[in-house]
């Protein structure tokens, strides 16, 4: 088999485990706090959540950009009977996740000072809890493991909904924790035919994450049902339209921690899990789901934004607007070529800043006015000064103006859909726009005009604590807007790889054909954005002269370069060439448009 | 006529007898102790189940038979036989403290729960019909005896009666199909059934089916399998609070137990019709049981109907049953005894003199005054609803696994969608407990051994969800005598 | 025709007959003697299958024992206070539905039983008849079937136990029902 992880870029040192486990480590210390010192609680929490933004660091300046192939791996034996591992490790999709994710981790804890002001020990601690278990989404390699961080996850986040949140608090957490169990169960279903299919083909019964990607194969109909059940698990937590009616709810009652939390790292771990899972395991189904798809995340695009203008609570109009930008994502990754996928996993990385910013802002206005209604704002430029320009920053980046973050991921996901479907860069574009109005609405309401309401008149500006929070997350959109180059470079390796995946033939019949693809891709150059054009070119040939042989073979038999041929043209039982063409696409990893890969299944 | 007395193998039938005397010790010390000191009765019925224990151990890994291949030492006999001594040590140690509450500190309380795991632990290792049978009574009787064990309270007789008319009435039908499988093939070694169904070749004869359907139904209400549920709630709500823990769990396992042998021992000619006579219980259970927890405000009555529920899951292992099958069976119902007993000793705690401390909204704020209480039951509950890191999730991921390998698709997806059903109504217990706030001051009842009890089953509940492997190894190698060489 | 099959069917006959009695008088003591006419067919059928052993044993305790404490109960607890329960209630459409049905598979099953199988075969047959000497049934007691011998006398101590303390009475207790009972 081909190597599936390179070396250890710290000899082995197990970071991963801890970057993982510091928050439970720290969580577990806490349940022994007496829970009266509140100042040792909190402090301890962010000391916790800071020395593990520290340990990630290191993730990403010893990141090796140049492969696709899994880094920092740590694989133990745990469960051998059922073949589940304690299998880490990350690759370029994971990485700038597990960033932000720790980042928010101390963002959250530092907003929460003075929110929170019952039960903190509790808090606290469900805090720390659920940063282990989404991390642990983003950097388990078995799917064993990574479904019992996915369902243990759920927990914390039911707490702090429930506990802290809003009136309506009970409501919102049992209909958050029903709505994605009720997903995450079927996702069950679905990792446990793959884990048999598989068994059965190879005898090796295993939950590795990895060898499944690379060896199972499905037949049509197998793709077809088992994306189904990934497609209920993922789609409920990004949410896509019909299943998102949990997110608001769970947004406008959550903590400004809590909703922060969902709306950088929650939202993600569904779009992850299409780019991580869906597309390289069933890629038959994910070409064939992609209109399905398309028009779910174009519904919820427009949709979102329509109703976020509607609304009059800020919170619930950022909650909405999380629906129409994470449609933008699942668009952008269902256009299924490396632009769009590239744009897809930046603009993760970037709503996660961006709405993560703006719940904060919301929870800052909200802790000096206790209220949230826009009506009860305007004007507010005048009073605090500081607070303008943070908001103003991170809806213009929310919006996607150049120079910001938000436009290089929008950027890149139109070019990728556009190669797709001009109609369906043509939504997005209506929903980039619906965007622009709503947070350009809702700014010009709070913001401008002149104080009306008399409490406005005093409001406090933001504080040192406020400002230090908001910094880090302003710093990245600048930095992300300004030179992306080294995030998507991060990016890009994997991403191509997984671009790589989505074209190949996984039928059982495709077997042979898929091997001797594999071998191809070996020599292929690894493509990054620069080079791109070049190795296309070069891959191009190739299956030319491969399709060459097969055509020739089909006419008469030649010897030679006969074990290639050999292997493509029974498989599909088409002519030899239409048979030759989905190997094209498959080692050149560029984008074909749709009609080019039908006629080789 | 001369009489050959048969040489039994005694070291098999070990656990057993240390079982039966140490209930007769029991019932002897009883006499001999004071009133005021009755608890030393249950920490030596305690020290029974260890012993017993103790003596179960050396034949782990045997086979063999005796007393003419009626009883059998195989490795189911021998898990299940774990499973019981376990529940019942568990029951003993929360039932030293509620006794003295209830008033009822009686040294025959702990013999007859001793008496009732000897029933169980024969009914695993019974080869034949009467044995089972006998056995099956031996444990219905004493358990019925201690569903009624408060007399004052007419709940507790009420529900003696009920379980003890439905009980007999299906256990005339249960004899009913043994006596049809005894008329068929003329013996009543269930071994030897299995060989002369196959030899005739009767195919789906109408006597062969309704022998099936009556076993089934005789079983099933041990099981607490839906049709055969009505008395569940009841009796459980009506019963001493750790006797319903008992009998959520001992009864079931060995209902299972003798199920698992019967069908697949002696009915291997109609696997098929059992099959789905099987296929339709367990959804009918599954379902029922998880639609009607949602509505209990009574914390016993909704325990009762979860763990009908759970009966549904471990027949998804008896439908698929091959070997991961019942191994899944085994397996769950281990786990099972530690989350379903943790789950009704937090109503135990909960129990005071007068009151039983049985509504739901009797945990509201439990987790402000008790926060470690909150947890543990918190851990039960993600246990049952089977949410990882427990071993509830484990049990049913096994279940479910099961099912999907033997292409029960449908099974699994009715499976896993009843459980995330059952999850609404657990956490509206958690609900109460965390994010509400107390209604009144909350005094919980607790005893060193209660405690101790607890935390066995938090600790066992977690261990076995974080670390599966080796109870995984053991179940599966329990099942190599029934499918290995 | 042999003269055994008549003496069956009479017998059969008069232990349906009595069962339906049973099961339909109103009145509990004529019902307990329905009963044990019930026991003294079943006994008869035992003993024309050779089984003298059974038979004895189904008069001395069913007939004998077992009835007798049924007429003591019956007495003691005052017949006239008893409420005699209607049988018709909520369920009794579906309760019908399903006795019909099971009584139309046990027709059934006799129906095709006799032409199908052969129960046991032959030398079941004369190992039955065999057997049912109080002699064989001894030697089958306490050499084959010794194991569920044991588990009986097991059963009979626990039931034993259970009976008493559930019958038994404390002081204490008694005054608990009372207070119950002013409540």
């Amino acid at each position: 088999m081909t190597p599936t992880e390179i070396q250890h870029a710290l000899g082995g040192f197990p970071i991963l485990t801890l970057v993982t486990f510091i928050p439970l480590a720290g969580a577990i210390v806490l349940l022994f706090v007496n829970s009266r010192s509140t100042g040792l609680i909190k402090g301890f929490a962010l000391v916790v959540t800071l020395i593990d933004l520290a340990f990630s660091l290191p993730l990403y300046t010893r990141f090796d950009r140049t492969t696709h192939l899994m880094q920092f791996a740590e694989r133990h034996e745990w469960i051998p009977s059922l073949g589940a591992q304690y299998y880490l490790g990350i690759d370029g999709i994971s990485v700038l996740l597990i960033l932000l994710t720790t980042l928010l981790g101390a963002v959250s804890v530092l907003c929460s000072f003075k929110a929170i002001e019952e039960r903190q020990k509790e808090y606290y601690v469900s805090l720390l809890v659920l940063q282990t278990g989404m991390l642990g989404v983003f950097i388990a390699l078995d799917f064993f493991l990574f479904y019992i961080f996915w369902e243990v996850m759920l927990v914390p986040m039911y707490f702090l909904i429930g506990i802290w949140g809003g009136p309506r608090k009970l409501y919102a957490a049992i209909k958050f924790f029903l709505y994605t169990l009720a997903g995450s169960v079927f996702l069950l279903l679905g990792i446990l035919a793959l884990y048999f299919i598989h068994g059965g083909q190879t005898g090796d019964y295993t939950f590795d994450i990895v060898k499944l990607i690379y060896q199972v194969k499905l037949t049509t109909g197998q793709q077809f049902w088992i994306f189904l059940a990934f497609f209920v698990g993922f789609a409920i937590k990004v949410p896509m339209f019909p299943f998102h009616t949990w997110l608001p709810d769970a947004h406008v009652e959550a903590p400004t921690a809590g909703s922060v939390i969902l709306a950088g790292v929650l939202l993600k771990m569904g779009t992850y899990g299409f780019v991580r899972f869906n597309l390289p395991l069933f890629p038959q189904a994910s070409q064939s789901f992609v209109p399905f798809i398309a028009l779910l995340s174009i519904i919820g695009i427009i949709y979102g934004a329509l109703v976020a203008m509607a609304q009059d609570d800020i919170k619930k109009l950022v909650a909405y607007s999380s629906v129409s930008h994470l449609g933008f994502v699942m668009l952008g990754v269902f256009a299924l070529n490396v632009q769009g996928v590239s744009g897809g996993m930046l603009q993760m990385i970037n709503h996660g800043l961006s709405t993560g910013a703006l719940f904060l802002i919301v929870g800052i206005i909200y802790e000096r006015r206790h209220t949230r209604m826009i009506a009860d704002f305007g004007g507010l430029s005048k009073v605090i000064p500081v607070f303008t320009v943070i908001f103003a920053i991170t809806m213009l980046s929310s919006i996607g103006l150049p120079g910001l973050n938000g436009f290089v991921g929008e950027f890149l996901i139109l070019v990728g859909v556009f190669q797709r479907s001009i109609m369906y860069a043509a939504f997005a574009v209506v929903g980039i726009i619906l965007g622009a109005a709503y947070m350009l609405w809702l700014f010009q309401r709070m913001m401008f005009g002149a104080v009306e309401k008399a409490e406005n008149q005093n409001l406090r500006d933001c504080t040192a604590r406020e400002v230090i929070y908001m910094l880090p997350l302003l710093l990245f959109m600048f930095v992300i807007g300004i030179y992306p180059k080294p995030y998507l470079s991060i990016l890009e390796p994997s991403v191509a790889n997984i671009v790589r995946q989505v074209q190949v033939d996984r039928t059982p019949q495709a077997a042979a054909q898929k091997s001797a693809e594999r071998d191809m891709l070996q020599r292929a150059v690894s493509p990054s954005a620069a080079q791109e054009q070049a190795p296309s070119r070069l891959a191009g040939a190739r299956p030319a002269g491969v399709a060459g042989a097969g055509a020739s073979k089909a006419a008469v038999p030649v010897a030679g370069d006969g074990a290639t041929g050999d292997a493509i043209s029974p498989s599909s039982g088409a002519p030899a060439v239409a048979a030759a063409a989905p190997s094209l696409p498959a080692a050149a990893g560029v984008p074909q448009p749709a009609p080019h890969r039908q006629p080789g299944r | 006529m001369e009489l050959t007395l048969p040489i039994p193998n005694l070291r098999a039938i070990m656990p057993e007898l240390v079982m039966t005397f140490w209930a007769c010790l029991v019932l002897v010390v009883d006499v001999l102790i004071s009133k005021e000191r009755k608890t030393w009765v249950g920490y030596l019925a305690l020290v029974g189940t260890l012993v017993t224990m103790a003596f179960t151990l050396p034949l782990l890994g045997t086979r063999t038979s005796t007393f003419s291949n009626m009883f059998l030492v195989d490795g189911v006999a021998l898990f299940f036989k774990f499973i019981f001594l376990l529940a019942t040590a568990l029951v003993i140690l929360v039932s030293l403290r509620y006794l003295d509450i209830e008033g009822v500190n009686l040294g025959e309380y702990y013999a007859m729960i001793l008496f009732a795991t000897l029933g169980m632990m024969i009914m695993a290792a019974g080869n034949e019909l009467i044995t089972i049978y006998l056995s099956l009574e031996l444990m219905v009787i004493s358990t019925y005896v201690l569903c009624g064990f408060i007399r004052r309270d007419r709940r507790s007789t009420e529900a003696a009666v009920k379980y003890f008319l439905l009980g007999i009435f299906t256990s005339a039908i249960l004899l009913y199909g043994m006596a049809l499988l005894y008329g068929l093939t003329g013996t009543t070694n269930l071994t030897e059934i299995g060989r002369a169904l196959q030899a005739k070749n009767l195919g789906a004869n109408p006597a062969l089916l309704l022998a099936m359907i009556f076993l089934a139904a005789g079983l099933g209400f041990k099981v607490a399998a839906v049709p055969f549920h009505m008395y569940v709630p009841d009796v459980y709500e009506g019963s001493p609070t750790p006797i319903a823990a008992f009998i959520s769990v001992g009864p079931k396992a060995a209902g299972f137990a003798v199920l698992a042998r019967l069908f697949l021992v002696s009915l291997p000619a109609i696997r098929p019709q059992w099959g789905t006579l099987l296929w339709v219980l367990c959804v009918m259970t599954m379902t029922l049981g998880n639609l009607v927890a949602m509505k209990q405000s009574n914390i016993k009555r909704m325990l009762a109907y979860s763990s009908i529920a759970h009966a549904g899951y471990v027949l998804i292992g008896l439908v698929v049953a091959n070997e991961i099958g019942l191994a899944s069976v085994v397996l769950y119902m281990f786990v099972y005894a530690f989350m379903n007993i943790g789950a009704f000793s937090m109503v135990i705690l909960m129990c005071k003199r007068g009151d039983r401390g049985e509504r739901i909204e009797d945990f509201r704020g439990l987790a402000r005054s008790h926060p470690w209480a909150a947890i543990a039951f918190l851990v039960f509950f993600l246990s049952l609803a089977g949410i990882p890191p427990t071993g509830g999730f484990i049990g049913k991921f096994y279940l479910f696994s099961a099912a999907i390998q033997a292409n029960y698709v449908w099974l699994a997806v009715i499976g896993v969608a009843n459980s995330a059903l059952s999850v609404y109504y657990y956490f509206r217990v958690t609900m109460l407990m965390y994010m509400s706030d107390p209604s009144g001051e909350i005094r919980l009842t607790l005893s060193p051994s209660l405690v101790f009890a607890l935390a066995v089953m938090v600790i066992g509940t977690l261990a076995i969800g974080l670390y599966p492997s080796p109870l995984i190894a053991a179940a599966r190698a329990s099942m190599a005598p029934i499918f290995g060489p | 025709m042999d003269l055994s099959f008549l003496f069956f069917y009479l017998f059969a006959a008069v232990a349906v007959g009595a069962a339906l009695v049973v099961v339909l008088n109103r009145n509990i003591l004529h019902c307990a003697m329905a009963l044990v006419l019930m026991f003294f067919a079943i006994a008869a059928l035992f003993l024309m299958l050779g089984a003298e052993f059974i038979a004895a044993v189904q008069v001395l305790v069913y007939a004998g024992a077992i009835m007798v404490l049924f007429l003591f109960v019956i007495l003691l607890i005052q017949i006239d206070r008893v409420q005699m329960l209607r049988f018709a209630h909520r369920q009794s459409p579906l309760v019908v539905i399903i006795a019909v049905l099971l009584l139309a598979e046990l027709l059934y099953m006799i129906i095709r039983g006799t032409l199908g199988i052969a129960p046991g075969g032959a030398d079941a047959a004369a190992a039955g008849a065999a057997s049912g000497s109080t002699e064989a049934f001894g030697a089958l007691l306490y050499t084959t079937y010794l194991f569920p011998f044991e588990v009986a006398s097991v059963l009979l101590l626990a039931a034993m136990i259970g009976a008493i303390l559930l019958a038994r009475l404390d002081k204490e207790e008694v005054g608990g029902v009372s207070r119950q009972d002013m409540s």
